[in-house]
């Protein structure tokens, strides 16, 4: 009758992402999740704030849309990406899917900052104090966030995720992360990066039940200026991050163009 | 659960739309939209796993008689568990109708959007590699 009842439901297109979580969890307590007099999430209630006043980000996050296909599908500024030549000539080489498997997210590697929040799978924020920790659902990913005034080194191990750290401006979180590897495509459309790559995101949570990141790619080994793109993420306040191993059984590798 | 509860949960819920799968791959590069594919097929094997759910079924071509063993590639099992489905959702022996976009390479392979099990006539989402809906949060 369960079996049915799931199936029923899953050819009905109702969402019930919440139910099929439960059922892991049992008894989770209840958080201090606002709630409209019908007993849905007030998404329109103010952002709660931490106990140091600043608004707390903490929760599960979705972006609204996959931006990790096209980051400039919402380019703020300016008006085209300021590819430099090799840059431009690179992406048009990547536009027919020719070069498809040599994205290193279609071998399970890191998708690279900003890259890594805009897939579809959420993410959570976990903030402290001193320290803020992004969990991405997308390959069992992490960021830490330092808050606690401390720099970065000139010269560091490059890395796929790079190293972060945050201030507060007001009520945004500004999060700077340089010290990237250079082989991470920006998204699957291919915009390239090096190892100048300093992304720059500011983080916003106008209301309760949403967020909005700004971000801006400065990387002058591949761009002649600086670029700023707007995401936006919807809370998700019942379900969890759940595992993905993307090396588990990653077939579609055989089936890309591209390659040595 | 009785029919009164099911009846408030699904006038409750806000309908989802289908959400893509982790587009960890450009769907493009592997699969061709312009050629949508409809096959009906025995399933043999159920691959649950990450970064996509693979489903192998054997097809019978009509014309030959030919029983032909073929891959569908669905969605990751996150999706699908959001939507409602469990490891146990599909299981051998089913008969699926498979609704999906064929490979580029020549291989039998299929992206599957969707799929209606045979025997209950009950329409599943799969998960579409295609990155083209939006995500699954409830739109508020």
């Amino acid at each position: 009758m369960l079996l049915e009842l799931r199936a029923f439901i899953a050819a009905a297109g109702v969402a019930v992402g919440g139910a099929a979580q439960a059922q892991w969890w049992l008894e989770v307590p209840a958080g201090n999740i606002p709630r409209t007099a019908s007993g849905a999430i007030d998404v329109a209630a103010p952002a709660p704030r931490a106990a140091d006043g600043h608004p707390d980000l903490s929760g599960v996050w979705e972006p609204i849309k996959t931006y990790s296909r096209d980051l400039a599908e919402d380019l703020v500024t300016p008006r085209e990406i300021p590819y430099q030549p090799w840059a431009k000539a690179l992406v048009d080489d990547r536009a027919d899917g020719s070069q498809a498997r040599d994205d290193p997210p279609a071998q399970c590697l890191p998708q690279g900052v900003p890259r890594l929040g805009g897939a579809p799978a959420p993410w959570k924020i976990v903030q402290t104090p001193a320290l803020t920790v992004v969990i991405y659902e997308a390959f069992n990913l992490w960021r830490q966030v330092f808050t606690d005034g401390r720099r970065l080194a000139p010269d560091v191990n490059p890395t796929w995720l790079g190293y972060s750290s945050g201030r507060w401006d007001g009520d945004t979180l500004v999060v700077e992360t340089r010290g990237f590897n250079g082989k991470s495509w920006l998204d699957q459309v291919g915009n390239p990066s090096t190892e100048q790559l300093r992304v720059v995101e500011r983080y916003r949570r106008p209301d309760f039940g949403h967020l909005e990141i700004e971000i801006t790619i400065d990387d002058p080994g591949a761009y002649t200026a600086p670029w700023t793109v707007q995401q936006r993420a919807n809370l998700l306040v019942d379900t969890d991050l759940l595992e993905f191993a993307c090396n588990e059984n990653n077939r579609d590798l055989q089936h890309l163009p591209g390659g040595d | 659960m009785n029919t009164n509860s099911l009846a408030a949960l699904l006038c409750g819920a806000a309908l989802a739309a289908a959400a893509p799968a982790l587009a960890h791959h450009s769907f493009a590069a592997q699969y061709d939209a312009n050629k949508p594919i409809t096959l009906t097929g025995k399933v043999t094997k159920v691959e649950w796993t990450n970064p996509h759910i693979y489903i192998f079924a054997d097809v019978k071509d009509e014309k030959s008689g030919e029983v032909v063993n073929w891959a569908f590639e669905m969605g990751g099992p996150n999706a699908l568990i959001r939507r409602g489905w469990t490891r146990n959702s599909l299981k051998p022996d089913d008969v699926v109708t498979f609704e999906g976009s064929l490979a580029r390479d020549g291989s039998r392979l299929v992206n599957a959007r969707s799929l209606v099990m045979t025997e209950s006539g009950k329409r599943m989402f799969a998960g579409s590699s295609e990155g083209d809906e939006p995500p699954a949060s409830t739109p508020q």
